[in-house]
């Protein structure tokens, strides 16, 4: 048991590596990648923010200031691009679709695993050089954000990103019976994207939206963490978004491991 | 059990009973408007591409399985390393359901598939190796030293920290045959390894695979459509004709047996005999 475990965890600390180094492989795609896209998709998100306060000419909204505002939008755009694996999602699909799956399924290890681990370490090769932005703009322009709470939050947002990629295996096995679903994802992703929190705040739904979208494990994507580091909401809610999540993978990945198994039966071993 | 008859099953490393498997494609008539009726109503066509194969093989030989296109010598292939799980029938390699992938058996055999990558295209392949000693659970440090060593028979030392992609074809597969021999494999099915490569390429490939099998004794699955390749390094042929194996025996017995005229004729080569064969099967089913 001991022994297994350890070759399992060696094993994915290769898969997470194996995404280190492919990404590191092409320097500028990754600089792009981490440095351009957060400060654009966060330049855009404060805009918004700063649009609408000056629109609506009002001081605060739901009771949080405008400052308040920008600080969550800094901090949703770094958040968002931790919990989304549309780039890896795809790739999944891709790797069913044109067979490329084959060189995987015939070596001990599993299909669910490997790209959980390559995904994980992709998302830490990009998070550690991301999370500069945030923290030099917060502390640049004075933004609300309590520094302290940075570490449980981005545990969360990993957490659910464990989750994302279950999703993400179950697209993939609707890719074994319909070959072609990126729309899927594209659709997907949308969705999350409001269900997430990163367009604005869960909290400024109205009721009964916003209780049931605060219990959906999607707020544990962006709302939760970055609620949580801009004191919109506290510890409870916190944990309820743990037990959330946790709740979300153990019925998914019972759903996905009868599905997964059902669709390789029916796989024809494209190409070659 | 008797003594002989276990000696006898201890050495069948892989027996199917009536293994078949059927394909279903949905047939697409031309234009645009069957493409907007197929959105509502789909015709499909099925197409058996194994029926009822039963076979054993031993352990230590190399079995060259020849056929023409869609014949089902691909499909029984993926059957048997687990790829692709048969419609019916059963199969066991090395005492497991090759379907079922469990984690000991996809330890002691290995699939090289000619027409695809193995390995990763976007790293070395001395990290491909690092990354495959890891999912195989090998002694790191011995995995290096095996990559050496093989790397210094096939002649390609000089490649092994470049970027997989940026290898000319002939490199690439013998890249690939490192990676798929580097756990030393109990079965190895080569589907095609010599496929696209030019004449020198596919001899030291050849050359490199007829010793290693001398040396390590592996049961190998092999198809080509060059038969240079199946006449130099196969101990047993077997012939398959739409989803039906029609042959099973030795190479020499096959070209003195199945057809003695042509065999005779020193004109008509080992190629020559196979196509006559394959054609006349093909033919008659």
């Amino acid at each position: 048991m001991k022994k297994s475990f350890a070759v399992f965890w060696k094993r994915n600390l290769a898969f997470a590596k194996l995404a280190i180094v492919s990404n590191l492989e092409y320097r500028l795609n990754y600089f792009v990648d981490v440095i351009v896209q957060p400060v654009l998709t966060t330049g855009i998100e404060i805009l918004l923010w700063f649009a609408v306060f000056k629109g609506a000419n009002v001081q605060t909204i739901n009771g949080f200031g405008r400052e308040y505002y920008l600080s969550y939008a800094l901090w949703a755009a770094f958040f968002a691009r931790i919990a989304t694996s549309w780039m890896y999602e795809f790739r999944m699909i891709e790797e069913i679709s044109s067979g490329t799956i084959n060189s995987l399924i015939v070596r001990p290890m599993s299909f669910y695993e490997y790209y959980l681990s390559q995904l994980l370490g992709y998302k830490f090769i990009t998070t550690i050089i991301s999370l500069i932005i945030p923290l030099i703009a917060a502390h640049y322009f004075n933004l609300p954000t309590i520094y302290s709470r940075v570490p449980l939050a981005v545990v969360l947002c990993f957490y659910y990103l464990i989750l994302v990629h279950t999703i993400s295996f179950l697209v993939c096995c609707v890719a074994f019976h319909l070959t072609k679903i990126s729309s899927f994802t594209v659709a997907k992703n949308l969705l999350f994207w409001i269900l997430m929190g990163e367009l604005f705040p869960l909290d400024l739904t109205p009721e009964p939206y916003k209780s049931i979208l605060l219990k959906l494990p999607f707020a544990g994507g962006v709302f939760l963490p970055v609620g949580y580091i801009t004191n919109r909401i506290g510890l409870n809610e916190m944990i309820t978004g743990f037990i959330s999540v946790t709740i979300s993978l153990v019925v998914l990945n019972a759903l996905a491991s009868v599905l997964w198994k059902k669709s390789l039966a029916t796989y024809a071993g494209t190409g070659a | 059990m008797d003594a002989y008859a276990n000696i006898i099953t201890m050495s069948i490393v892989i027996e199917t009973h009536d293994l078949s498997r059927e394909y279903k494609t949905y047939q697409k008539p031309e234009g645009v408007m069957n493409s907007l009726r197929g959105i509502f109503k789909r015709e499909y066509n099925s197409k058996i591409a194994l029926d009822k194969t039963t076979l054993t093989i031993e352990s230590g030989k190399i079995i060259g399985l020849v056929g023409a296109n869609g014949a089902g010598k691909t499909t029984l292939l993926k059957i048997l390393s687990g790829l692709v799980t048969p419609t019916s029938g059963d199969a066991r390699v090395l005492g497991f359901k090759p379907w079922e992938r469990n984690y000991e058996f996809l330890r002691q055999i290995s699939i090289l598939l000619g027409q695809k990558n193995q390995l990763w295209w976007d790293i070395s392949p001395v990290d491909s190796y690092a990354l495959l000693a890891r999912i195989y659970d090998l002694d790191v440090t011995a995995a290096r030293k095996k990559v050496n060593d093989l790397a210094e028979m096939l002649q390609c030392a000089h490649v092994l920290n470049t970027q997989l992609r940026r290898l000319s074809l002939g490199e690439r597969m013998k890249m690939e045959i490192i990676g798929a021999l580097l756990h030393d494999p109990k079965i190895l099915f080569l589907d095609e390894p010599t496929i696209g490569l030019d004449i020198v390429a596919q001899e030291n490939i050849r050359n490199f695979l007829a010793n290693y099998v001398k040396e390590k004794e592996p049961t190998v699955i092999l198809t080509s459509h060059y038969m240079d390749d199946i006449a130099t390094l196969a101990d047993r042929l077997l012939l398959i004709s739409k989803g039906n194996i029609v042959y099973q025996g030795t190479v020499d017995e096959f070209v003195l047996n199945s057809n003695s005229e042509l065999a005779q004729d020193e004109k008509v080569d080992f190629e020559e005999v196979i196509r006559r064969f394959l054609e006349t099967e093909s033919r008659i089913r």
